[in-house]
């Protein structure tokens, strides 16, 4: 088998890569969002548990989640097919970290930000949808790049829950053919090749957006 | 006097064991400007952000327009306050910083929004920079965009908290002009301040706060010619 035979053979399995990937933005941005906001806002025990399911999905080996939802809970009557599993548990895992992104950028924001929203008659709900998250999303879209590239690669683990992503189709080749330099070679390529525009446009996003705060705080662009 | 705008009696409140305002009795009248100083750390602040909220108290009562309302998002769209780091949303431009509570909290339509924030934008004479980002503005501006933001809630008084402090020399005077300007027209002000000159001229009584407590309540005249109070003596012979 030539290279690019290899090559092209691995991307059969990039419609997997691809859908788990999507998918799992799905469970991953709005969980961030949700959970970082409450564990912002919730005080004394009601923040207990949401501080516990963040830590379950951000202390917990992704493989473990997915192993532990795909062939756990069969047992209890469960069945959850392989996209769903695999895109649950690398999103919500991601997710996790995502929210500790937002519950940063809101204690980073200049706290008369939200005073002055309240001082002309917003309601705090208001405050933080037109005020805070819009700030916010500007400043997190760099670390919100970079956790992308952590669930795209992440996504190399849906193989051992029987899904036929590149990884998988790797394996399938080298089983074939019986050269790994040439396979795993093609396959380092092709996730770089999805990778790399992904953190080109992560480092433009955080000059752009450290361009901006240094002059949403007045010019003292040098603070880090 | 005419009818009372803002009445605070008796009020209390403390940081953990800290007593930062000891039974503090002010009435201020509709169309009145009181401007309160003191040395830092005497409660000034403290007071008026307790008028609107902003800090809550421990004990005593708050009326504003005859009643101590418990909705704050009411009461704030009726007292608006001004402060010392402006606080404009950089992410919006000057127009829609003014528009943004006229169309969330009264639910008013774009259109009217906007025509109301310009007027109150011309009020400030800064009209022109309507479509600017607060970033792109001196001090001065940003301050006066911030009063301009106020006003459109049409405010039954105003709480302006040390509104020129940040600010660079140069750029004092236009923003106390606009504040006089307020008070010619009769706004009811509560003004913390180390603006002498100012209380002078626009403010209808000085308050002298220290310690958490109001030591003294004059008119300008006989503030400044003739304080009664040792503490209010020292304080003048220090800034005067």
């Amino acid at each position: 088998m030539s290279f690019s035979e290899i090559f092209l053979g691995i991307l059969e399995g990039l419609d997997v890569t691809l859908t788990v990937t999507a998918f799992g933005l799905l469970f991953a941005i709005p969980f961030a969002l949700v959970a970082g906001v409450a564990q912002q806002f919730l005080t004394g025990w009601k923040r207990a548990p949401v501080t516990a399911i963040i830590e379950f999905w951000r202390s917990t080996p992704i493989l473990v989640l997915m192993f532990m939802f795909y062939y756990t809970l069969p047992v209890a009557g469960v069945y959850l097919n392989a996209t769903t599993v695999a895109a649950m548990t690398l999103g919500l895992h991601i997710g996790a970290y995502g929210s500790q992104s937002v519950r940063a950028a809101l204690q980073a924001l200049d706290r008369g930000q939200v005073e002055a929203g309240l001082a002309i008659g917003l309601t705090r709900w208001q405050v933080l949808l037109t005020i805070e998250l819009p700030q916010m999303a500007v400043a997190m879209l760099p670390t919100f790049v970079n956790q992308f590239i952590q669930l795209v690669k992440g996504t190399a683990l849906v193989a051992l829950i029987t899904m036929t992503d590149m990884t998988a189709r790797a394996k399938e080749l080298s089983q074939l053919t019986f050269d790994p330099p040439a396979i795993y070679g093609a396959l380092m390529l092709a996730y770089f090749l999805l990778l790399y525009p992904a953190t080109v446009l992560g480092r433009h996003l955080e000059r752009v957006v450290g361009r901006r705060s240094g002059r949403l705080n007045g010019g003292r662009a040098g603070d880090v | 006097m005419d009818q009372t705008a803002i009445s605070i009696n008796k009020l209390n409140k403390w940081y953990g064991d800290f007593h930062v305002l000891k039974d503090i009795d002010l009435q201020v009248a509709t169309g009145e400007q009181v401007v309160i100083c003191g040395p830092s750390g005497s409660g000034k602040s403290t007071l008026i952000r307790c008028v609107n909220r902003l800090e809550a108290y421990q004990d005593g009562h708050i009326e504003v327009m005859g009643q101590e309302e418990t909705n704050l998002p009411r009461l704030r769209r009726q007292v608006g306050m001004v402060f010392q780091q402006f606080n404009l949303f950089p992410h919006l431009t000057v127009l829609r910083n003014c528009t943004l509570a006229m169309t969330r909290a009264l639910r008013m339509d774009q259109a009217e929004a906007e025509e109301t924030a310009l007027r109150m934008l011309e009020r400030v004479r800064i009209r022109e920079q309507a479509l600017k980002f607060p970033t792109q503005l001196s001090g001065g501006q940003q301050q006066r965009v911030a009063i301009a933001r106020a006003l459109c809630m049409s405010p039954k008084a105003m709480l302006f908290d040390e509104p020129t402090s940040a600010l660079d020399p140069e750029m004092i005077k236009e923003v106390l002009d606009v504040m006089a300007d307020l008070a010619q027209d009769g706004m009811t002000m509560i003004c913390v301040t180390h603006e002498m000159g100012f209380a002078r001229q626009v403010a209808d009584r000085i308050v002298f706060m220290d310690a958490g407590q109001v030591v003294e309540v004059a008119p300008p005249d006989s503030f400044f010619a003739n304080p009664q109070n040792l503490r209010t003596r020292t304080f003048l012979e220090q800034i005067l």
